[in-house]
């Protein structure tokens, strides 16, 4: 099976001027035109949408339904917090691959512009019983582990500030990106100190909008322009308790166990043995740029130890060039990534949807050349949820 | 026909519970506000002693079964120092740290005391050691988390 | 359709218990549902969960609680949608190839949280929000607009009457009686088991017009576990459907069900008609929803739903929203109904009120055994808002 085609909106802090059916009838339009199907084409629905608190309504997509579903089809929700996006990619393809549906539209929905706050949402998140009392948010939860990546592996606070520069100027390529700006590191380490050891600037911003794939069988596509296939996608889920995961024979807290399980099937079922050197592109889900750093030994980029002298040379430019040149490895984050758009229930699925673009060359500015091969990832909870996604320009076996 | 004015309209997310804390957790939280001290659970399957107390382990997926008192010191695991203020938080600056409590299987969360937070980096570099805590017990205990936080041991 | 078992099954549904924080509710019901199956966790490479989190007043809930159904470390993913819903994913899952043993749970502790508040926030806050209306101010308009069209005059009364009467004594009849939950006057809450508190009686008024209180759903706390696997059973999953409907409950046809129906048609092996069950559980918010999804479902012709309530043993044997509700578990304890009755009388691992079921068909009561011959079962499972989506699941007796 394959993405055949993609749709976003914009995002955005607030689209104040489009309610919520208008997003997503613009992004699954997009994505329904992009694939050369239309609405009655469409065998089911599956919507992503993550804590109904950050839009402030219950149950929000089932007020869209119309803009996504032929009437009557079948809908479904999936709500895995940050994962949520690639969730949905994954439920889809499980229709599909069951022999349910032929094609399925999967969008991700975030309206967080409607919320004025979201951390104390976030702080919900937790435990109400044994942990609610203490200031855990996803800042908070996010700065634990980079403060567990500095004593273990070496890490720095320039590490973090360095990331996410890059990741703000690779934005800069994105139209759809929310944040564009050309950061210095000096400027991240001089931008507010959240909780220690994260910056303002290493953290994603609050941002709605939507995005949409359509996900066909195979024998659906003849006839149709390039499109991405799915070559492996895999998903784990791990306790929630972060304080049962320091150190366990599974693996470390920040040794993202779930991501490297996803990623070990992914590949497996994509027949990728050397990703370094395989994959052209690599979409992390990490909202904060010291969370970026944990994908990158799941997704078989370089050792933990070697984190630091991997980051340096993607700083460098002696990494991640990816096969147009300029280092080794894939290009990391070529759209920029969640530090520049962070629509929360989209952002898994953004991941999944540039990398389409990105392996039928039809990424725009920030089309790496020459990219045939693709992976995502995705994120949710307290680096609980996790996903791969493989994708690329021919179909598995050969064109 | 003229630019039409976008509207908005308030509204508040607001929503009461009472979340029933179970059996295991009410004595975990009366040994604290009673006793002075931290229990835990061991799981028969893998044998970890789970604190706070829980009756399950999710693991094994069996119930657990022994209650255990751990130690009242034990070393950081992460940390982090918030220096932000959010709507509907508590007032910065606040230290949180994970902490395996000797003879415990898991680390729990609670704030850390003993530092200059006036001095983020100093503070910061001294949790990064994996330092020692130990619990401090409050005056007046009420059967929740916050009876007891952590300090740095000299 | 591929083979599809169900290898297990545990029910939960009481009134609050303190004693038992919520992924203690939910560990306790899959581990009896892995239990029943005879399954070890190890064999479990699945798990699909429908959970709302408002319903569980955590944001992101299945954080804390996924791990107790069970997923520590395994494919997991949450639907916000009933868990009817999350069965058929499961399903798909069996029949993609992409498992072989998966826990279907669902859940929702009515206690915990608020159901009026909770309801009132499914509904658009600019058009219909100012309006508080709630799922049973939406289950009134239908049972307003049926009365309408077939109930004027009172010539649905003795049928109505009759219905409730059934649905009471059916709920009566299950197994943990005992604790009998009493219908919630809307915007309180139960009281918790040993809290002092008598529960008190429905107040006069509490139902919304035309509803009356032995109509009312029974707020209750719900969990419910299934384990589902290619292995051979008693019980094979013979078809799942879905159907959905607008959003606005002035674009739809209040009186019918058409997603429903659109449901049931896809469920359906081809061969058999609809009417052909012998065992139907019908999820509904009140018992006009029970007898609209009656009707939608093809077991009664339209203006017949409460007649067939009152007098067609196959439906609701269990009493339905009268023995205990809680969005979004409903669909899923259809399923688990149906699955026990289509099994019964060889084991029951249902527990209501705290009390374990006897194994034994004698204490189910009369009305509860279905007839030896049972083969088909029909379930059926609507999600938000106002059972706008639908599952319906057919079960075939080996």
């Amino acid at each position: 099976m394959a993405i055949a085609g993609v749709g976003q909106t914009p995002y955005r802090r607030a689209h104040a001027d489009a309610s919520t059916g208008d997003l997503v009838f613009r992004a699954v339009s997009e994505a329904l035109n992009d694939a050369g199907f239309d609405r009655g084409d469409v065998d089911a629905v599956v919507a992503g949408v993550a804590p109904d608190a950050l839009a402030g309504v219950n149950c929000i997509e089932k007020s869209v339904i119309g803009a996504a579903a032929p009437p009557g089809a079948p809908f479904f929700r999936v709500n895995t917090g940050g994962a949520t996006g690639s969730s949905a990619m994954l439920a889809a393809m499980t229709l599909v691959a069951a022999g349910r549906a032929d094609v399925v539209v999967a969008f991700a929905l975030e309206r967080m512009g409607q919320a004025v706050t979201s951390q104390q949402v976030f702080n919900t998140i937790f435990d109400p019983i044994y942990e609610k009392d203490f200031v855990l948010t996803t800042i908070t939860m996010a700065a634990l582990r980079a403060s567990l990546l500095m004593a273990r592996y070496g890490y720095t606070e320039r590490h973090w500030a360095a990331l996410a520069a890059r990741n703000h100027r690779l934005a800069l390529k994105n139209p759809l990106a929310h944040l564009h700006r050309d950061l210095t590191v000096e400027a991240v380490l001089e931008s507010p100190l959240l909780a220690w050891p994260i910056h303002l600037y290493e953290a994603c911003p609050m941002s709605e909008g939507a995005c949409a794939l359509v996900i066909a069988a195979g024998d659906r596509l003849p006839g149709r322009g390039p499109v991405a296939w799915v070559h492996g996608a895999a998903s784990y889920s791990d306790s929630y308790a972060m304080g049962d995961r320091f150190d366990r024979p599974e693996g470390t807290l920040v040794d993202l166990v779930t991501l490297r399980r996803a990623a070990e099937v992914a590949y497996r079922q994509a027949g990728i043995a050397d990703p370094a050197k395989e994959i052209d592109v690599v979409e992390i889900h990490a909202p904060f740029s010291s969370a970026e750093v944990m994908a990158y030994p799941p997704l078989g980029l370089c050792t933990p130890e070697d984190g630091p002298a991997y980051v340096d040379a993607l700083i460098d430019g002696d990494a991640g060039g990816g096969s147009g040149g300029g280092g080794p490895g894939p290009v990391v984050n070529p759209s920029g990534g969640p530090m520049a758009a962070n629509p929360v229930s989209a952002t898994a699925m953004i991941r999944i949807a540039e990398c389409a673009l990105q392996v039928r060359g039809a990424a725009g500015d920030r089309q790496v050349d020459g990219a045939r091969r693709a992976v995502a990832t995705g994120q949710g909870g307290a680096t609980q949820f996790s996903s791969a996604c493989v994708l690329a320009a021919e179909p598995p076996g050969g064109p | 026909m003229t630019d039409t004015e976008l509207v908005t309209v308030d509204g508040v997310w607001n929503f009461q519970y009472r979340y029933f804390a179970g059996e295991t957790a009410s004595r975990f939280f009366a040994e604290l506000r009673d006793e002075r001290r931290i229990v835990g659970r061991r799981c028969p399957g893998c044998q970890r002693v789970l604190v706070p107390a829980r009756s399950w382990c999710d693991r094994c997926f069996l119930a657990t079964t022994e209650w255990v008192a751990v130690g009242t010191e034990g070393v950081v695991e992460a940390f982090t120092v918030l220096t932000a203020a959010f709507p509907g938080l508590p007032e910065p600056p606040l230290a949180i740290a994970y902490v395996t409590l000797d003879g415990a299987g898991t680390a729990l969360l609670n704030f850390v005391d003993g530092l200059d937070l006036a001095d983020i980096d100093a503070s910061a570099a001294l949790l990064l050691d994996r330092p020692r805590v130990e619990v401090m017990f409050h005056d007046e205990r009420h059967g929740r988390m916050t009876d007891f936080h952590f300090r740095l041991k000299d | 359709m591929p083979a599809c078992f169900v290898d297990g099954l545990a029910v939960e549904i009481g009134p609050p218990d303190p004693a038992r924080n919520l992924t203690e509710l939910i560990f306790q019901t899959v581990r009896r549902a892995l239990d029943d199956a005879g399954r070890d966790i190890d064999e479990v490479d699945s798990v699909v969960i429908a959970a709302h989190d408002l319903v569980d007043g955590r944001s992101l809930s299945s954080m804390v609680c996924a791990p107790a159904a069970g997923a520590y470390l395994k494919d997991e993913i949450r639907l916000g949608d009933d868990g009817a819903a999350a069965f058929s994913l499961a399903a798909a899952r069996l029949e993609a190839g992409e498992a072989r043993c998966s826990i279907v749970a669902a859940w929702g502790r009515a206690s915990e949280g608020d159901p009026d508040a909770i309801a009132r926030a499914l509904f658009d806050p600019i058009t219909e929000g100012p309006f508080g209306l709630t799922e049973l101010t939406v289950s009134a308009l239908r049972a307003s607009q049926w009365l309408g069209r077939h109930g004027r005059n009172g010539s649905a009364d003795s049928a109505r009457a009759a219905a409730t009467e059934r649905r009471a004594a059916a709920a009566s009849a299950h197994p943990g009686a005992a604790r009998r939950l009493v219908a919630a006057p809307a915007g309180v809450r139960p009281p918790a088991a040993g809290s002092g508190m008598a529960s008190p009686p429905p107040a006069v008024g509490a139902a919304p017009w035309p509803l009356r209180p032995g109509e009312l759903p029974c707020w209750a706390d719900v969990a419910v576990a299934m384990v589902i696997s290619d292995r051979e059973s008693p019980v094979r999953v013979a078809g799942i459907g879905h159907g959905s409907e607008p959003y606005s409950p002035g674009d739809r046809d209040l009186a019918g069900l058409p997603g429903l129906t659109l449901a049931v048609r896809h469920a359906w092996p081809s061969q058999r008609a609809p009417g052909d069950v012998d065992i139907a559980e019908l999820d509904g918010l009140t018992l006009f929803d029970e007898a609209i999804a009656a009707e939608a479902a093809g077991l009664a012709t339209p203006g017949e739903g409460l007649r067939a309530l009152a007098a067609d043993g196959r439906i609701n044997r269990s009493g339905g929203s009268a023995a205990g509700y809680c969005a979004p578990a409903m669909g899923l304890t259809r399923i688990a109904e149906a699955a026990l009755q289509l099994r019964m009388p060889e084991r029951s691992t249902h527990r209501y009120g705290g009390q374990s079921a006897p194994g034994d068909a004698s204490d189910g009561g009369a009305d509860c055994a279905p007839a030896r011959s049972a083969r088909w079962a029909l379930a059926t499972g609507s999600s938000t808002v106002a059972a706008q989506t639908h599952t319906a699941v057919v079960l075939e007796a080996q």
